[in-house]
């Protein structure tokens, strides 16, 4: 399908909200062949022992396509919980929960940015109230240094450095970020720098 | 008076010391905790290490055992590591299963294990598609306060340091394998990462090496894994305050510093076992 | 989160419609609602939709060595999981009974009727057999999840390839997909479940009911057949009794209803397979409607990274350079050293915690002392260690006036540090220490 472009490109991306029924906010979102569904409930009702006084309790859930989550699922379920957390104004809906569930439509690479997009496409759909949106970026680094945005499979496994960011729309500052592979100081500004524009 | 302003409005406590740049503990915003390491601490292990940054404790020990290589892979080993958050070291665990901290932490450390390539896998092979080691590395943390990521990077890597491996020969007749206990020999140790923490107070404020209260009271954590190249291997920041490039090109100055010194105490304490 | 309580008006208001003949979303009796299947990118990937409800189905292949007593036989393996996303009342964790019911359905209906070869997926008799995994999620749940999931199921199956196999000898070569050409799986029939729905005992019935249908019906019949008019499985649920009849006129709506939907699935197959074969575009990012409100499609875009390399360096440049300073460490035993001036920690060590800077007349402290609250191992034997478990705290005490001296300036240091220190504890330890 694409091929490694001369030039770092996105891949082609599609949105789609309010699609289904049931939860009060959802998107699926598309990046080349990553795709990802979400959805949100909430704010709703609490167990009273997850409840927390002066804010909304943030869940999120990923749901991987073939069998249980793994810990590597885990990983990403609190690098997503943590960003959505930084964005969400919580503190307006107290003793609440706000429960955000990311299904693997189909995994062709950059899954976690692919997550993080279709996450905040979902509260948005949601109407959570926030204070910035945020997006996803991975890029790769290739062995002479050359960068790849938003790499595909083939991309990640062939590159030495995968870098993922979540940067907010308001300042333009990081988020989050989740990295593989070694790399110099050097290489990050330059894929954050990237990933800002 | 103080004790009662801090336990009503533990945040705005932390304010008024951030503001004249010092801690409530003493400390200056980019200073780090004691840090003391004791290498082979537990003799029934291959390998081990007791690491302390301040109250922060924990314990790495690492049991080699014998595996039958991976299908896929027939001429490497496994490093198998796993952070235990028990009951123990924080009220704040329950026991059972671990939790998503521990999940997370476990996966930060394996991480950190393929990103540094602390160790070839293929060293840890012993006859190709036969036998290979497998190296449990164990990480229990003793005393939960805070920056438990740099605690358990510093244990694991003077752990693996410490690790003496039995030679092993598979004998042509029999095809068993022999091992002789009395010739033990040191793993071969590529990199040595180190981990640095940082927490983000308000979105002004940075400091490193965050205590368990610092770190619930902060809006944003990092942590940061260089090597001795000063090149990064892991970077880490779940959500939190938003940083910018520049700011992030602080820490990772602390980081590469803060790695020096780690890497002096590191061989200090390995020479100094060695020597005795 | 609990599932929202239909009220009690609600329930009468449908019931009333159902003996009206009528229903809430205008469908007639015998209809089901508008059914859409598409496919992913990957082989045996697809998204059914049945109104609003959607299930995704994925099938996923391994070679695993065969059951003892079916030595040549392939295994199946279903799992239908109920997303938390379908439904705020579907929870994680342990599986509830709705879910155990409708995998058992669903087992019944697709392995017991041996709609797949399970022979042809023998690589090596008693030595590797193809292990086939169908994963189901419910992604929304709008009723009459058993069929929307049993056509995702035979959709998957149907669109499924598995990697091509040769063995000589011993030897098992798995041909990647540019090697060989997948081979998909050998099907026999295709079965499908049609749900009906009773009320009032019986005397009203409707296909594929909604999920506001479901909560109000009296019970449930599901039939699974083929579309050679076969019945694979039948399950009447709910306690209500039926009369031959009924069950009759159910099979036969049910054998119209199946030779439909095995249509639209081949279809659905073969507009996949055409799109394939012509290299044109498919998978889900395809399937987004091109014309609505809600979705927005970029294509492949190139993103201008001219300036980026001098945009770094000016950052690089901006921050200050790692510095070379480097404390040394301190030896205090083989095997334990220690760096940092930072606070220590506050297990071993007693009131004069030499490493707090604030506590300038502390510094005097000597060397000899700090090594022993460092190392309780290399404590003298005229050492006394006493442990207060009231405050989870070492104290070790040293018979030396020394120690003594600097004992009450460091109580006020700790006073200040940690959480207060109760006077009473600060008693107990200076009558410890008079001892």
């Amino acid at each position: 399908m694409m091929e490694v472009a001369e030039e770092p490109g996105l891949r082609e991306i599609g949105c789609e909200h309010s699609l289904l029924s049931r939860p009060d906010g959802s998107a699926t979102f598309v990046q080349g062949d990553t795709s990802v569904l979400a959805g949100v409930y909430g704010p709703a009702e609490i167990k009273v022992s997850r409840e927390m006084h002066d804010k909304a309790t943030i869940e999120v859930m990923v749901r991987p396509k073939v069998g249980l989550p793994a810990i590597q699922d885990k990983n990403h379920e609190q690098l997503i919980r943590e960003t959505c957390e930084s964005v969400i104004l919580g503190t307006l809906h107290p003793r609440t929960s706000i429960t955000i569930v990311l299904q693997v439509i189909n995994d062709g690479g950059s899954i976690l940015s692919c997550f993080l997009n279709a996450a905040c496409m979902a509260m948005m759909d949601a109407g959570l109230p926030m204070n910035a949106m945020f997006c996803g970026v991975t890029c790769a680094l290739d062995d002479d240094g050359q960068l790849i945005i938003d790499p595909n499979t083939k991309d990640q496994k062939e590159s030495r450095t995968v870098l993922t960011f979540a940067i907010e729309s308001s300042e333009k500052k990081v988020l989050t970020i989740s990295s593989r592979g070694a790399y110099s100081p050097a290489e990050v500004s330059i894929s954050l720098y990237q990933s800002c524009l | 008076m103080a004790a009662g302003f801090k336990t009503v409005e533990p945040l705005e406590y932390y304010r008024k010391f951030l503001k004249q740049n010092c801690r409530p503990d003493g400390r200056e915003l980019s200073e780090f905790r004691t840090t003391t390491i004791n290498v082979g601490s537990i003799t029934t292990a291959d390998g081990s290490a007791l690491v302390k940054l301040g109250n922060c404790t924990v314990m790495c020990g690492i049991k080699a055992e014998f595996t039958n290589p991976p299908i896929d892979a027939p001429n490497k080993g496994y490093i198998v590591p796993n952070v235990d958050l028990t009951p123990l070291c924080s009220s704040r665990f329950r026991p059972g299963p671990p939790g998503e901290e521990a999940q997370v932490a476990s996966q930060f450390i394996a991480d950190v294990i393929d990103n540094s390539q602390i160790i070839q896998k293929e060293d840890l092979c012993i006859a190709k598609g036969k036998l290979a080691w497998v190296l449990h590395c164990d990480l229990i943390c003793l005393d939960y306060d805070g920056n438990l990521l740099d605690a358990c990077v510093i244990a694991l890597v003077a752990a693996l340091r410490n690790v003496r491996l039995p030679s092993v020969q598979i004998s042509e007749d029999t095809g068993l394998a022999q091992v002789q206990l009395s010739s033990k020999s040191p793993l071969n140790i590529l990199k040595s990462p180190v981990s640095t923490s940082f927490a983000v107070f308000d979105d002004t404020y940075i400091i490193v090496d965050p205590t368990d209260e610092e770190e619930t009271l902060a809006t944003g954590l990092l942590s940061i894994v260089t090597d001795e190249d000063g090149k990064l291997c892991t970077m880490r920041k779940p959500g939190g305050s938003a940083l910018s490039p520049e700011r992030l090109q602080d820490c990772i100055s602390r980081a590469v510093s803060r790695h020096k010194e780690v890497q002096t105490l590191l061989d200090e304490v390995l020479l100094s076992v060695k020597t005795q | 989160m609990r599932e929202t309580p239909l009220s009690n008006c609600e329930r009468t208001f449908l019931l009333q419609a159902i003996t009206d003949r009528k229903r809430i979303d205008g469908r007639q009796t015998y209809d089901y609602r508008n059914i859409k299947i598409t496919f992913g990118t990957e082989y045996g990937c697809c998204i059914v939709e049945l109104g609003k409800t959607r299930v995704l189905g994925q099938v996923s292949c391994e070679l695993v060595a065969p059951k003892m007593n079916r030595p040549t036989e392939g295994i199946l393996f279903f799992n239908l999981e109920l997303s938390p996303m379908a439904s705020p009342a579907f929870e994680p964790g342990r599986p509830s009974e709705l879910l155990v019911k409708l995998n058992r359905l669903l087992e019944r209906c697709l392995r017991n009727s041996k709609c797949i070869d399970t022979e042809s997926l023998c690589v090596q008799a008693g030595e590797k057999v193809w292990q086939i995994r169908v994963d189901l999620h419910l992604l929304n749940h709008e009723g009459n999840i058993i069929d929307a999931a049993s056509i995702a199921a035979v959709a998957a199956l149907c669109h499924f390839k598995r990697p091509d196999v040769s063995v000589q000898g011993e030897e098992v070569t798995v041909y990647s997909p540019e090697e060989r050409d997948p081979v998909p799986l050998s099907m026999h029939h295709m079965p499908i479940c049609v749900s009906f729905a009773f009320f009032q005992q019986g005397t009203f019935l409707l296909v594929d009911p909604s999920e506001r249908e479901e909560r109000v019906m009296d019970g449930l019949l599901v039939i699974a057949m083929n579309k050679h008019r076969e019945i694979c499985t039948i399950q009447s649920s709910g306690g209500i009794m039926l009369l031959k009849d009924q069950v009759l006129r159910c099979s036969k709506v049910a054998g119209v209803k199946v030779a439909e939907i095995t249509e639209l699935i081949q279809k659905a197959i073969e507009n996949d397979k055409k799109a394939r074969k012509e290299g044109g575009k498919f998978g889900f990012a395809e399937s987004l409607p091109e014309q609505k409100i809600t979705s927005l499609k970029i294509d492949k875009s190139s993103v201008d990274t001219s300036d980026f390399k001098g945009e770094a360096k000016k950052i690089i440049s901006k921050s200050e350079p790692p510095s070379d300073a480097v404390s040394k460490p301190v030896v205090w035993a083989p095997g334990t050293a220690q760096i940092g001036e930072g606070i220590g920690n506050a297990w071993g060590e007693l009131e004069e915690s030499e490493d707090e800077d604030d506590d300038a007349d502390i510094a005097s402290v000597s060397p000899e002392s700090h090594k022993v609250i460092k190392k309780p191992a290399k404590h003298t034997s005229k050492d006394i260690v006493l442990s207060d478990s009231e405050e989870d705290d070492v104290i070790i005490l040293e018979p030396e006036s020394k120690t003594e001296a600097s004992l009450p300036p460091s109580v006020s240091a700790e006073d200040k540090d940690k959480s207060p220190v109760s006077k009473t504890s600060t008693k107990k330890k200076k009558k410890r220490a008079a001892r």
